[in-house]
Order: C-alpha cells, then structure tokens, then sequence
C-alpha cells in the first residue's frame, strides 16, 4: 500500500473538492487517489450533499472494491489493526462537516508515524475521529441494552431504532451472536434500513420508514409483565428523576416498552399473616 | 393469586439487594441456543430511583422460615405471601430476553421449609432455562446458608455467579439480629465455591467440555448501618473478603427501615457512596485498608473522597511529576482515574506533557491540578497547606467559597449510639464488634492468609 509521500511530490498536488459516493469503500479509494493521483482535499463531501463553487475543482471519485481492499489492508498491516477499527467505528458516525477530513488526516498521520497514531492524543484530527468512534461505540452499547424486541404474528422479533449514528451494522452483529434461535428484524426508521436474520445469517436492506408489524395475541400481556416488574424493582423512598433521565436520556425512550405504555393499574394487595398461606401457593 | 400480582410481590421483595450487574463473564452464543454475556456488562434500562436494570430480580418465594429482624420477608411480619414455581420463573425469564429487556436472571429466595429444599427449588428453575430453553446468557444465584454442599455443587454448575450474603459486618450483630443464620453456615458455601471454582478452572484445562462452575465467581453483600460497625471494619472485612475468599464483588446496601423491627435511622446513601469508593480502590488502585484507615473505629469522612482525604494525609508523596510518576502513582492523584492515566502514560512516550495538553486529552483537571506538576511546574501557585488544600478539595467549593451543606451538619459519620438506646441488644452488640473474618481459627475453616502491603 501507499508509501509516505515525498514532499517533492505532495508540494505538486492539486488542491481540490472531492467528492465521493458516501460508501467506506469510496472513503478508502480517496486515499488512492491522493498517493497515486496527485490530488489533496481541500474538503472531502459525499456527491449529494455537495454545494458546488465557482473557484474550487471537483474530483470524482470512483469506488472500487479492489482498490479499497488494498487501502483496508495498508491500514491495518502499516497503522494497526485497532486504528482499522476506530476508522470504521467513526465512519459509521453521524455526519458533521469535518467528519471525512477529519477520518482523512488521521490516515495521513497513520501513514507517516504508523501505530503510535492513536497516542497522538493533541493531534486535532485524532482526537476528532477518537471522539466519532466513542460516539458510535457508546451509543452501539447503549442501544444493546435499550432497544426492545416485538413478538410478531409470522414468528419474527421486531426491533425497531432510530439511532442518531449509524449502528445497525454493530448492532446487527450483536444480536446475530445473542439471540441466535430466533427469526429477528432490526429497523432503523431513521436511515431506513433493516438488519434481517433468519436464524443463520442476516442481511442488510433497504425498508421503508413507515413499515408496520402485526404483533401476537400474548405480546401485550408479557409487556404488561415487564412493565410490572420495572415499577416494582424501584425503590420508591428514593426516586431519582434527574439522575434518572442522566442515565437514560428521553431521547431513547421513545422506543421503550417501559417508557411508552401506560403501566398497569396497581392491585392492592391484602396482607395476610402466613398462617393463610396456603398449600397451593407453594411450589411442590 | 395471578402472575402478575406474584411478580410484583416478589420484585418488590427482592428490590433491596444490590447486587445486580452481570459483568465479569464474556461467552459467545452458539447455535441452536439464546444468550450470550458480555464481561462489561449491559444495562437494559433505569428504574425511577436510578439504578441500572441488567436482570430479572426475583425472589422465587418471600415465605421465609427465618425471622431476621432487618427484613420484610421475616416470618413474625403480616405480609402477603406468595412462591413462583420453577416453571414461572423460567418462563418469565425466556420471555423476558427474548425481547431484550434483560441481561438474564438474578434468583434469589427466602428460605421455605427448609434450606436444602429451598436450594432444590432453584435447581429446578435454572434446569429449566438453560437444559430445557437453551439459554447462554447470565445467571446470578444466591446459595441458601446451611445448605448441602452437594446441593451448592449442582447449583454452581449452572450459574454464572453465586452469592452468599454476609449481611452484616459482625459476628455480634448477626447472632443478635439473624439468629437462625450462624457465622459457618455462611462462610462454609463460601469457602466450598472458592474450592470448586479453583477446581473447576483446573478441569477445564483439562477438559475442554467440563461445565465450568461459577465462572464469573461469587459475591456477598452486607447492609451497613443496621449495627453500629465502623467503616474501617468494614472495609478491612471487604479486604479480607477478596483476598481470602477470592471474592468477585463485595456489595453494600444501606438500610433502609421498612417494615423491619429495628429502629428508623435512615443510614446516609452517602456513606454507601464512600464505601463504594473506597472499595473501588482496594480493587482497582492499589490501596489496601490499613492505608485508608489510621485506627479500627474510623469512618470514611463524608465531604471528601477516600482518594483526596489519602492524598492530604499522605502529602509528601506529592506533588506529582507527570511526567515521569509510575501508573500506580499516577493513579493515586485524586481525579485522575484509570482511563486518565493510562491516556497519560500513552500520550507522554510522544512528548513532554503540558497541562493544555492534559486537558485536550481529556484528563479532568479540577482536583489532579492541586497535586500535579507538568516539567515540574505547578498549574497555579497555592500555599501548600492540607488545609488550603482540603477546602479546594471538597465537593461543595463554589467559586471560591466553602460552603458548609446543611446535609452534612445533619447526617453522621456513622449512627450515633444513643439512636440504639433502649435497644439493648445492639448495645451489647456494640460492645463487642469483632470482625467478622477473625477469630475463625477455632472454627473448621482455613485461616486467612496475612495480608500484604501492597504500596
Ligand atoms: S432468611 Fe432472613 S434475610 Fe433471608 S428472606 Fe428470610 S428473613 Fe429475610
């Protein structure tokens, strides 16, 4: 893979807008080019979200498989296995405008200093793509935890999430390793798309936002269930609201069973003494 | 009595127990089951109060032949009674994470009938989930105190994790309030899962499909406040507890008076904070009890944390070069944690560190400026004074005042003892506050090895 450049050949560079397809293979193939094409971004923005000026070239980018595979292979073999991660964790990561500059100008340090890149904690744009890996990394462990599955009438789980990044891929890969018996959909209604598992393996799609599940007769019942349990496991001399909505901002919420249904009206029970108990109560 | 007032008398009653995290075992799913764990461990949701739900915490019955005196299960207190079958509960639990509101399942049970039918209870409930619902993920179980070892053996191979609670911090106080539970009858499981733990790991050396036991190891839990022990007993008790017993966690609970016969004094959730604290630097920072402690009858102080009340006591090994100071000594500044110094560590192999530099890392400078220098240089010019220092130090320093927290004119250090008067019994129980881990050298158990320093 590409060698640190010369500065006899970086100070030859075209100064330009690149412009690619969005993909992280296309991502990859930037790196190509500016080794290989003489090209240096001046910005680095996906074709649809791109802003023509007069006084700035364009360069197309053209993705290709066999060119990023080399890139993805240069990264991991001259930087680390770990920065391959931290790339593609902060790729993932919710669209800002420095965002693929940033990702850039870590690979060019990458290059140049090999591993240690990530030690390099003052460096703004390693600190910039630490900061996007964490953002889906956390929110990825969070999601884990907090989004809930559907029991539906054709025997599949439905799960739907509208993450602010996008995690689907991470979180597909978990629950293909955690709920492994059973048929499940992930739906991210935010960047519609859903992760597909059919017992063995999931793919990938494209879903609109607004698909609807049915859900089986006893889905209800069950939920009233957990609901049950997550008001009585609280302990009410010591509610914490704050702290509360610190821990599990309102924004994941939305798709909690707990959060969203009514919970279910409270029985009072009668105390008896255990004298009543009686023998039937008591498992055998 | 349906499932639904049964599960919310059994969470209720099973609220108060705190060991409630599923770290601490990473296993993959395998085909053709459900479940897997993860070591970090995954919250599934916070309840009203701000604790973290990871798993289904359940009592499989509150109908208890025991009569503790700080517990609502006792048999002398009129409350509803109810029991899960072993089916219920598995049932519960399978439906539960399927649809991923639970990280797996935390048993527990007052005792009914006896203690070896008790255990025989949640065997049955944990053969189900994992033989008959082929559930990988995490199962922490509490063993019943005087049950049979065979029983505790098949228990353990079942389970993620077994707890045996010490509940409180003394001999006395557990003779004078929990009766019917002895000092052996808890110590003895214990000692037997730390045996079969060693055993067990030595086996899957051996045999790669040996079924582990209790491979994310046991944890106790005592509640604080309930008898007059200091936080120094306390706290070398803890000590004691992870190097002798091996003991994954320690968990402590401050007690709260409901519907419990001893008298209401709320204990601070203050003092449950600091004990964590201080736990967490046995555990994590090199520190060891008798650093933390200067005499038996201390107690953590409230308005500063163990690591900053160290460090004003121990101020000759500041300030600090940044450096150049080890991991371990890095560790020690207050407000520099793990995650800091490790940063640190990494970051300075580049270059020399400047206190900017520290910052855009991320380090959080607010305390660790007091006690550091950047090429030996102080951040800001201080007298270098513990008392000056103490009052920078104190987590209500506003903008350049102390203010004195009315809370900690009013919550004490620990329960005074004349809240007890007329409480006789926890007088004489305070009389005689003998560690619970010593003294043991009549009883069958090993003696603890000494423990050693680890500064
Ligand atoms: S044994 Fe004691 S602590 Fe346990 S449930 Fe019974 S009364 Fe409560």
């Amino acid at each position: 893979m590409p060698a640190p450049d010369n500065t006899k050949a970086s100070k030859a560079k075209r100064e330009v807008a690149i412009l690619f397809d969005g993909s992280l293979e296309g991502f990859l193939c930037i790196l190509h080019a500016y080794y290989y094409e003489n090209v240096s971004p001046l910005i680095i923005q996906t074709e649809d979200n791109y802003q023509p000026t007069l006084d700035t070239e364009e360069y197309h980018i053209l993705s290709c498989s066999t060119i990023a595979t080399r890139v993805q292979g240069g990264i991991i073999k001259k930087i680390s296995p770990q920065a391959w991660h931290t790339l593609s964790s902060a790729y993932l990561a919710a669209y800002v405008e420095d965002k693929y500059i940033a990702m850039f100008r870590y690979l060019l340090l990458g290059f140049r200093v090999g591993a240690i890149v990530d030690d390099h904690l003052y460096e703004d744009c390693v600190l910039r793509v630490h900061k996007f890996a964490r953002q889906v990394g956390r929110e990825t462990h969070l999601l884990t935890g907090f989004c809930r599955f559907e029991e539906t009438t054709n025997n599949i789980y439905y799960c739907p999430i509208e993450p602010t990044n996008y995690v689907l891929p991470r979180l597909a890969e978990h629950f293909s390793d955690r709920m492994m018996n059973q048929a499940w959909i992930i739906h991210d209604k935010k960047h519609g798309k859903a992760a597909v598992y059919n017992g063995e393996t999931y793919v990938i799609a494209d879903v609109p936002k607004d698909a609807q599940v049915q859900h089986t007769d006893s889905e209800a019942q069950i939920q009233d269930l957990w609901i049950t349990f997550f008001n009585s496991v609280a302990i009410k001399e010591r509610v914490k609201p704050k702290l509360q909505r610190q821990l599990l901002p309102l924004y994941f919420r939305k798709s909690m069973t707990e959060f969203q249904k009514k919970p279910t009206t409270r029985k009072t029970l009668k105390r008896k003494s255990l004298i009543s108990l009686e023998q039937k109560d008591l498992p055998t | 009595m349906d499932i639904q007032e049964k599960l919310q008398l059994l969470t209720e009653a099973a609220k108060y127990d705190v060991a409630c995290t599923s770290s601490g075992v990473d296993r993959k799913g395998t085909r053709g089951t459900i479940g897997s764990a993860s070591a970090c461990g995954i919250c599934h949701s916070f309840t009203a109060d701000g604790r973290c739900v990871s798993l289904l915490k359940l009592l499989l019955t509150n109908a208890c032949i025991y009569d503790c005196q700080y517990c609502a299960n006792r048999r002398s207190n009129d409350v509803p009674r109810t029991a899960f079958t072993p089916r219920e509960v598995a049932e519960l639990t399978m439906q539960f994470y399927r649809r991923n509101y639970i990280e797996g399942l935390f048993l527990s049970s007052a005792v009914v009938k006896t203690p070896d039918y008790t255990m025989e209870l949640l065997i049955e409930a944990l053969r189900y989930i994992r033989e008959e619902y082929h559930f990988g993920g995490y199962i922490h179980v509490k063993a019943i105190p005087g049950a049979d070892p065979a029983l505790i053996w098949r228990l353990g191979h079942l389970a993620d994790r077994m707890s045996t609670n010490i509940e409180l911090p003394s001999e006395t106080s557990l003779l004078s309030l929990a009766p019917e539970k002895t000092k052996p009858a808890i110590l003895t499981p214990m000692r037997f899962v730390q045996k079969q733990m060693q055993q067990s790991k030595q086996e899957l050396i051996r045999y790669k499909n040996a079924t582990p036991f209790v491979p994310a190891g046991q944890s106790t839990q005592l509640i604080v406040g309930a008898t007059p022990e200091s936080d120094s007993q306390i706290v070398h008790l803890a000590q004691g507890l992870y190097k002798g017993y091996t003991m994954k966690r320690v968990f402590y609970s401050a007690y709260i008076p409901t519907n419990a016969k001893l008298p209401m004094v709320d204990t601070p959730l203050l003092r449950e904070h600091r004990l964590y604290q201080a736990d967490w630097l046995l555990r994590f920072y090199g520190f060891t009890a008798q650093e933390l402690f200067k005499s038996k009858d201390e107690n953590l102080t409230l308005h500063i944390d163990p690591k900053c009340h160290w460090a004003l006591n121990n101020l000759d090994h500041f300030p600090v070069e940044v450096n150049r100071a080890d991991y371990l000594m890095l560790l020690r500044v207050p407000g520099i944690g793990q995650k800091s110094a490790s940063r640190i560590i990494a970051a300075r192999r580049i270059g020399n560190l400047d206190f900017p530099q520290l910052k855009k890392m991320g380090v959080v400078l607010k305390r660790a400026k007091l006690f550091i220098t950047c090429n030996g240089k102080m951040m800001e010019k201080l007298p270098w004074d513990p008392s000056v220092l103490e009052m920078r130090l104190s987590e209500n320093y506003v903008g350049g005042a102390y203010t004195q927290p009315s809370l900690f004119d009013i919550a004490p250090a620990a329960i005074p003892m004349k809240q007890f008067a007329g409480k006789q019994l926890l007088l004489e129980a305070a009389s005689d506050t003998t560690p619970f881990l010593t003294n043991i050298d009549d009883s069958p158990l090993p003696v603890l090895p000494p423990i050693e320093d680890a500064s």
